[in-house]
This record gives structure tokens, sequence and C-alpha cells, in this order.
């Protein structure tokens, strides 16, 4: 302990996390400062490749899914393990395609305010995850759009609602 | 036993944060004024220990007493100094400083992306997990 000191407890994604919060506060997408429409799409945009990619490589050795639940429940369990070594902490749904998803402590959000303050950056926190859940199941068949809010960081809740083929 | 304050200046010595607890005297000063005349003194202190030292120095910390308190300093190796007045009893401050240094700086100033760097930081998470460190710090609370 003379020198040594704490260890990070997950060294292997503080670089993501901290490439995160770059990708959002800094300028790097490009777009014009005026409108935050445009990165809000474009952090979703990624996210959705991330995610139709990500899902991929962990359902190699998954057996398929039984139905939409089935699939929705994977999101909450094993893929949100993968992307943030928790589970959803609460899932809601109305049995006719809309899922609430609820993270009571969201990593992106956890470092930054445990109040309402900064709760008008909350949305680009979220927009990338968003995007992620979009992708992974855009990959397993299923059109959806996804919405998130946050009323008291870090707690938020992604609204996931199925597009059926009319 | 008790903290008085703490000062956290960054490399370039500009004050990014001060907090207080058992402050009674208060200053005549701003807090900005109050703050380069502290760093100020750090500096000199700094180059003057170093140049008259009989020994090799190689420490990031270092302390004074007066006959009413004790003024502990501790530097991380990327030059973040941290600054913090106790009464004379007070013990390892050098280690608390580490250990505010790493488990509430770092986590809740430097991963906290919409805190700029070098700007005085005014986040409420960092201020009350700081003072949770703090007040459960045993300098804090033992009453000897």
């Amino acid at each position: 302990m003379a020198s040594g000191g704490v260890q990070l407890s997950n060294p292997e994604e503080l670089p993501i996390e901290l490439l995160h919060g770059e990708m959002v506060c800094s300028g790097i997408l490009g777009g014009k400062e005026d409108d935050p429409n445009e990165l809000l799409s474009k952090l979703e945009f990624i996210g959705f490749s991330t995610g139709y990619r990500l899902i991929e490589r962990l359902l190699k050795d998954s057996p398929r899914f039984k139905d939409e639940l089935d699939t929705v429940k994977f999101i909450c369990k094993d893929f949100w393990v993968a992307l943030y070594k928790k589970q959803i902490d609460n899932l809601r749904t109305n049995h006719q395609g809309t899922y609430v998803l609820q993270d009571n402590s969201f990593k992106f959000l956890s470092k930054i305010s445990a109040t309402k303050q900064y709760l008008e950056n909350g949305p680009k926190f979220l927009a990338y995850t968003c995007g992620i859940i979009r992708g992974a199941l855009a990959n397993l068949g299923i059109a959806s759009v996804v919405i998130a809010e946050t009323a008291t960081m870090p707690s938020c809740r992604f609204h996931i609602t199925i597009q059926r083929p009319s | 036993m008790t903290i008085h304050n703490l000062y956290i200046f960054d490399r370039q010595g500009t004050l990014v944060y001060y907090g207080e607890w058992n402050r009674k005297k208060p200053g005549t000063m701003s807090r900005e004024e109050e703050g380069k005349l502290v760093y100020g003194m750090l500096f000199s202190l700094r180059s003057f220990l170093d140049k008259i030292s009989p020994l090799d120095m190689n420490d990031n910390s270092f302390l004074y007493r007066t006959t009413k308190y004790k003024m502990n300093y501790w530097e991380s190796p990327t030059g973040v100094k941290f600054l913090m007045n106790t009464d004379l009893n007070a013990p390892n401050i050098k280690e608390l400083l580490r250990t505010i240094y790493q488990q509430v700086f770092v986590e809740y100033v430097v991963k906290n992306p919409v805190l700029a760097i070098g700007a005085y930081i005014d986040s409420e998470l960092f201020i009350q997990k700081l003072d949770e460190l703090i007040k459960s710090s045993l300098s804090y609370t033992s009453k000897v």
C-alpha cells in the first residue's frame, strides 16, 4: 500500500468509458454546434452499427429465441452484462410491443451526477446506447424505435417500441 | 481532532476546488485571491525545501505546523496538488489526501466528461462524495 494504491476496478473498460465521454462532449463528430439533434442522430447511428455487429459476436453459441419477449429478456440480461457488467434493473411491457428497460445506475451517468445537476446533458449520454439496442434487435429481425429518458441521474429508462409490419 | 479546509490546485496552479469544514476564522479575501496566495506560498516553500535540503529529497509531500494548526501537502505525479489544514493531532493526512485523489478526484472529476479540464469543479456528486470521505475519516471523527 505504501506506493501501490488502489487497483482500477475494471481497467479494460476505462478507455471505452473515456472514449464515449469524448465522443459525446467534444466536437469530433463534426456537425454544427447549434444543432444538438445532429449529434444525437450520429451517436445513435454509431450505436446502431455497434449493436448490429456486437450481437452477432455474442450469439454465436446461443440457441434461437422463442419469441420477442425472450429476445428482450436476453437484451436485459446477457447483453447488458456484456456491455455494462450488470443486468437491467427493471423490465416492463404492455405485451403489445412496448418495453421499458430501467437501469438504476447507468454506467455513463454514474460519474456525472446523482441529482438534477447536468440533467440537460442526459440525452447525449444515452443516444449511443439507444442505438446499440436498436442495432441488436435489428439484427435479430425486429425493427424498433428506442428512446431514452432520465429524470434523476444516474438512473434512466429505455423505451423500446417494436415496429409491426402493417 | 478536526479538519479545517482543503484546497485543490491543478498543475498550472489554478484553484480548482476549495472545501471548508471547520474554519473558525473566516478568510478576509475572495476565494480566488486566497487561492493565489496559498499557491504562491506552496510554490515558494517547495522550491525552498528543494534547494535547502541537506539530503536528496524525493518526496511529493510535506507539512508544516504552527502552534494552532497543521498544513499537509500532497501532490500527484500529474501535478494535482492537495493542501489540507487540520488540527495538530490529526494523523495520516497524507494517506487521506491520496485516497481523496484516487477515490474521489479521479472517479468523479477525471471520469466526468461534462467537467472541463482545469475549470473550477462544481459537480454536486463530487462535493457529496468528498464530504462523505472526509466525514468518515479518523481525523474528522475522533474526539481526542
